[in-house]
């Protein structure tokens, strides 16, 4: 039995990982409705800056997440500029492709620094010790990960409900044309979600990159590997994200713990989300909690 | 006045014929290979290192004259770890009329075998995957195959297991073929008696999250995880392990996990990406490491140095592999023409397969001698274990050869 | 319309018929078909390295599918971002034949034209389920969905033991009338095979654009309620351009087997989709030229750059990781700068220089 906690613990820590990262999805669709696919990228040069920062320049590791945050936020903004804002009003196949093309320019950057090709691991400053109870364990990393994506998640939730900027940002998602009437600057508003999108994603590569070491490869296919977690929870919900994140995470918890190894299956976990992401969308064609456009031919 | 006249012209055009005959001996010939190798793809930190390694040693050869006064061309491509790119790479190489070939990942080399053997070259191969060598005589692995690490992994594990009770092994595998590659062999060496339970196989996915794989270990009693796969699941996996103190501080450690791993899941890059809880991860290569002063490593930090590497590239095994696999191939080239024969695919392909007993070939990069003969084409059959201790992986005892692989080869 | 064929300075169309000819002057037609003498006859009288002509071939396979990726995306405007999968299904179909019969059985050797029509065929079943979920889809959710079927397809391949886990499959040497295709002549047979298939597979795509069957695709994209209205069936067209996607795909794909003469997984995955989309893209969505010159442009580019970083990494030793990052920035560059300046793809300038053209002397 102490099993199964273990696997439903292990699957809400990996899940709210899974929620930090597609948050960034989610903001940035919320507003601008443009899914940014290079944003597996942007999680991955948030977790390079954190440690650059940290080792080759000398800054105390929270200080050095925090700054690549800061960093992020404006590297975000500036892409949104120069590419995305050009195409406001587009198909939504070339917004699509656009970040496609923007996926590989970053990779091609990356890939003039040193780690583009290389592996690395940020300085220990946790307790190398679990946190232990009843039976089930949870590592120091993951607990303070955890801890971080709530806080954000907290912090965009009551930045949308309550703050001028966010109430903003959510109009400008209904209805551009009503919000520029009564004053909203559209393109400043598609500008701060894609900066706030970075700032998650900046996060969110902090946390992996302390999970799983850095390596641009791993980090950067992290983009992919939560589309399921973005599109069940549907795309303009962050409580949405939330809960598919969890829900994901359990399932390939409970796929690799379970069904792996049992009659010849092997690596469910990978396959699981994208399965049950197909059975949901033909109940819920806008996943668990996204608006309701109805569409039926 | 007309003859006069052909004479002056036949004069001019001996001494041009001499001269271009003298440039020609002067010159000496030019011996062209090509390797497809993975630089920018999913395995970009083994592949970049490898490739350095090979373009240093070639220049190193041809500035030191180590072939004389005939040059060594290497073309070195980009294939990214597709398969497509790399047999374009692999047709370009033979409009250029290569005599040697080195390629680079197991599905390529898979997808390619049959092209190797029509066109009879022989082909060095970054893949250890014991599986190449099935329907291909073409193919050389320069090291000890997978197969033959992970049993020699076991057979340790076997020979300083303390305590009475039954051995229980579980292995850790990329979902590839490269990863499957040993799972084979390692169930056969169990079959003739090895004393191991393998208790459970696993696939790994992207996890992110090993605890519960790691508790299900213990709960069955695993002791030892042997890997083969590449370094980032591995590190996640121990990084796993030590947060949640189920990482064996000692060797064996009753209770605890012990992990070990095949040449691509360790080295020093490991340490660099999981950091101190590679502390205690057990690694075999028949490489040797930079940690391991002697000959051959001071010679590869002095080439390193001399072509502007970094330190990080320097200490690389993967930088070792590539060097070592030119190394063979240019022992291969020398050994050719001291018998004066022609430099050619047949001849070359001939004189790998002659590689062995006296004539065994010692390139100092690595722990044994690489020896190939008609029958068995995995070079250095000889393994070294070492361990992470302090950041570093440190020689374990002395190199060793599988048993029980002998025995299935047999 | 005037009478006079072999000029013809603005539409003077006096019936539809005359508007859907596929080719408007007589001139139209000595070039292309001058153009496809020239393609069948070069390789006969320059002598090409075989990598060059691996490269001609895996281009023309490339145009296969992006014919399909073009008719789907283009004209029916529906994403999908799982298209090397469906070029994977028509593979695979060879492959199974491979790992039933033997990798030399008489059918993959001797039948080959039956196979590649076969592998079609498969595609094209599995591309209709697969349309299925745009019942009921739309945009991004649509998208995602076809993504989901790259997942899948991979995760299947790669861990079922009947297609030895994505290993490569090996698929035999076919037969000529002149006997068993030897190495020399492999890439100079696929040539003219792929060749004959693009020109077929091109004129049935223009012929079907001319077409209801191929009218109403484009009129589901533009507006599906309007087409319902008009009496079609937005969801059958749906599904249908699917499966017609999944056609060209799987013809594809079987060439692909063939070419290469092996099936491994590694050749069907997530950024095979994305090149492929590029492709269209650069070539012009919703173009038949489109679809011929983007899969060139592409490819060209992947080789020129190749070669580009090959020189950088000679000359910069000390700047190594410049070289390697060349291939994905102009990848991603050329995406990007299409999108933001040439939207309409290569073809919007075929278009200009063939009105240039057709006005001379004039300007407009």
């Amino acid at each position: 039995m102490s099993y199964f906690f273990q696997l439903v613990v292990s699957g809400i820590v990996v899940g709210s990982i899974y929620a930090l990262s597609a948050l960034g999805f989610v903001l940035i669709y919320k507003s601008s409705r443009v899914l940014n696919l290079a944003h597996g990228q942007i999680i991955a040069s948030g977790a390079f800056i954190t440690y650059a920062l940290t080792v080759w320049v000398g800054i105390p590791i929270v200080i050095s997440f925090l700054l690549s945050m800061g960093i992020t936020f404006f590297l975000a903004m500036s892409v949104e500029r120069v590419f995305l804002r050009r195409l406001i009003g587009e198909p939504i196949i070339s917004v699509i492709m656009v970040t496609i093309g923007l996926m590989s320019i970053i990779d091609g950057l990356i890939y003039m620094t040193p780690f583009g090709a290389g592996n690395f691991s940020f300085p220990e400053f946790l307790p190398k010790t679990p946190v232990a109870l009843w039976g089930v364990s949870i590592s120091w990393t993951q607990l303070v990960g955890v801890i971080i994506t709530f806080i954000m998640i907290g912090g965009f939730t009551w930045f949308f409900k309550a703050s001028t900027v966010g109430i903003s940002m959510r109009a400008v998602s209904d209805d551009q044309f009503a919000s520029m009437s009564i004053g909203i600057s559209v393109p400043k508003v598609f500008g701060l979600a894609w900066a706030a999108a970075g700032l998650s994603a900046a996060a969110a590569g902090g946390i992996l990159g302390n999970i799983t070491g850095l390596n641009f490869y791993v980090l950067h296919s992290f983009g992919i590997i939560v589309f399921p977690v973005v599109i069940v929870g549907g795309l303009d919900s962050i409580f949405g994200a939330v809960v598919a994140g969890i829900i994901m995470g359990l399932i390939q918890q409970f796929a690799a713990g379970y069904l792996d190894g049992n009659w010849g299956l092997y690596g469910t976990a990978d396959v699981l989300p994208y399965i049950i992401l197909l059975i949901i969308l033909l109940f819920k064609p806008h996943g668990l909690f996204g608006i309701h456009e109805i569409e039926r031919v | 006045m007309k003859n006069k006249q052909i004479t002056i012209m036949l004069v001019a055009l001996s001494f041009l014929l001499i001269l271009g005959f003298s440039t020609q001996v002067l010159a000496g010939e030019t011996y062209k290979m090509g390797m497809s190798v993975d630089i920018t793809g999913a395995t970009s930190d083994i592949g970049n290192p490898y490739s350095k390694g090979a373009e240093d040693y070639v220049k190193y050869v041809n500035d030191e004259k180590l072939l004389g006064n005939d040059k060594l061309v290497l073309f070195i491509r980009d294939d990214a770890y597709k398969t497509e790119t790399t047999k374009r790479n692999f047709e370009d190489f033979l409009d250029e009329d290569i005599v040697l070939y080195q390629n680079y990942s197991t599905g390529s080399t898979l997808a390619l075998r049959q092209d190797f053997d029509e066109e009879k070259i022989p082909t060095i191969t970054a893949s250890f995957h014991a599986g190449n060598l099935e329907n291909c005589n073409y193919l050389f692995l320069p090291i000890a195959s997978y197969s033959s690490q992970a049993v020699g992994l076991a057979e340790y594990v076997v020979a300083n297991h303390k305590g009475s009770n039954k051995i229980k092994v579980a292995m850790f595998l990329h979902p590839s073929a490269f990863g499957r590659g040993p799972l084979g062999d390692v169930k056969k060496a169990i079959d003739i008696g090895l004393p191991i339970e393998l208790v459970e196989v696993v696939e790994h996915g992207k996890d992110l999250d090993n605890t519960a794989m790691l508790k299900r270990f213990q709960s069955k009693g695993v002791q030892y995880v042997i890997s083969q796969t590449v370094q980032p699941p591995v590190a996640t996996m121990l990084k796993g392990a030590q947060s949640l103190g189920m990482a064996a501080s000692t060797y064996g450690e009753a209770g605890k996990i012990t992990f070990l791993g095949c040449h691509y899941a360790g080295g020093p890059d490991l340490i660099g990406l999981a950091g101190s809880a590679a502390e205690g991860f057990y690694w075999t290569t028949s490489y040797k490491l930079m940690t391991a002063k002697g000959p051959g490593t001071d010679a590869q930090l002095a080439l390193a140095k001399r072509y502007g590497r970094d330190d990080k590239l320097a200490n690389s095994q993967n930088y070792t592999n590539g060097i070592m696999v030119i190394q063979v191939a240019v022992e291969a080239i020398r050994r050719v023409k001291a018998k004066s024969i022609k430099v050619n695919r047949a001849n070359l392909f001939e004189e790998l397969q002659a590689m062995n007993g006296y004539n065994a070939f010692y390139p100092l990069t690595t722990v044994g001698p690489v020896s190939f003969s008609k029958t068995d084409r995995e070079g250095v059959d000889t393994l070294q274990l070492y361990v992470a201790k302090g950041g570093v992986f440190h020689e374990l005892g002395a190199p060793f050869v599988s048993e029980y692989v002998q025995k299935l080869k047999k | 319309m005037s009478e006079n064929r072999w000029l013809a300075t603005g539409n003077f169309f006096t019936s539809y018929k005359a508007e859907q000819r596929i080719f408007q002057t007589h001139i139209d037609r000595l070039v292309f078909i001058g153009l496809l003498v020239l393609m069948f006859v070069w390789p006969l009288i320059f002598a090409v390295s075989n990598k060059y002509m691996l490269v001609i071939d895996s281009i023309l396979i490339a145009i296969v599918a992006v014919y399909g990726l073009n008719l789907l995306t283009g004209f029916a405007g529906l994403i999908s971002i799982g298209h090397a999968a469906f070029v994977g299904v028509g593979a695979y179909t060879l492959a199974t034949f491979a790992r039933l019969l033997g990798s030399n059985h008489v059918l993959l050797t001797h039948y080959w034209p039956l196979m590649i029509v076969l592998a079609g065929i498969v595609g094209a079943i599995i591309g209709g389920i697969v349309g299925l979920p745009s019942l009921r889809l739309k945009h991004l959710y649509l998208v995602i969905a076809t993504l989901s079927f790259q997942m899948i397809f991979q995760w299947v391949i790669n861990f079922s033991k009947f297609y030895d886990q994505g290993q490569s499959i090996a698929i035999g040497r076919v037969f000529w009338f002149t006997g068993k295709v030897a190495r020399k002549q492999h890439y100079f047979l696929w040539y003219y095979v792929i060749l004959v298939v693009v020109i077929i597979l091109g004129f049935a795509v223009r012929n079907l654009l001319r077409s209801k069957h191929g009218r109403c695709l484009v009129a589901v994209r533009d507006n599906d309620r309007a087409a319902d209205a008009m009496g079609m069936h937005p969801g059958f067209t749906k599904v249908y351009a699917f499966a017609l996607a999944g056609f060209f795909a799987g013809v594809a794909g079987a060439l692909h087997a063939y070419l290469w003469r092996g099936v491994g997984f590694e050749s069907f995955m997530l950024h095979h989709s994305i090149s492929y989309l590029a492709m269209a893209i650069v070539g012009g969505l919703g173009t038949l030229v489109g679809s011929i010159v983007g899969p060139v442009a592409i490819l060209m580019l992947e080789l020129q750059v190749e070669s580009l970083s090959e020189f950088v990494g000679h000359y910069f030793t000390s700047i190594g990781d410049v070289a390697t990052a060349l291939r994905p920035l102009s990848f991603g560059l050329v995406i990007v700068l299409f999108l933001m300046f040439e939207p309409r793809g290569i073809a919007n300038w075929w278009r200009i220089v063939r009105s240039y053209f057709k006005l001379w002397p004039f300007r407009y």
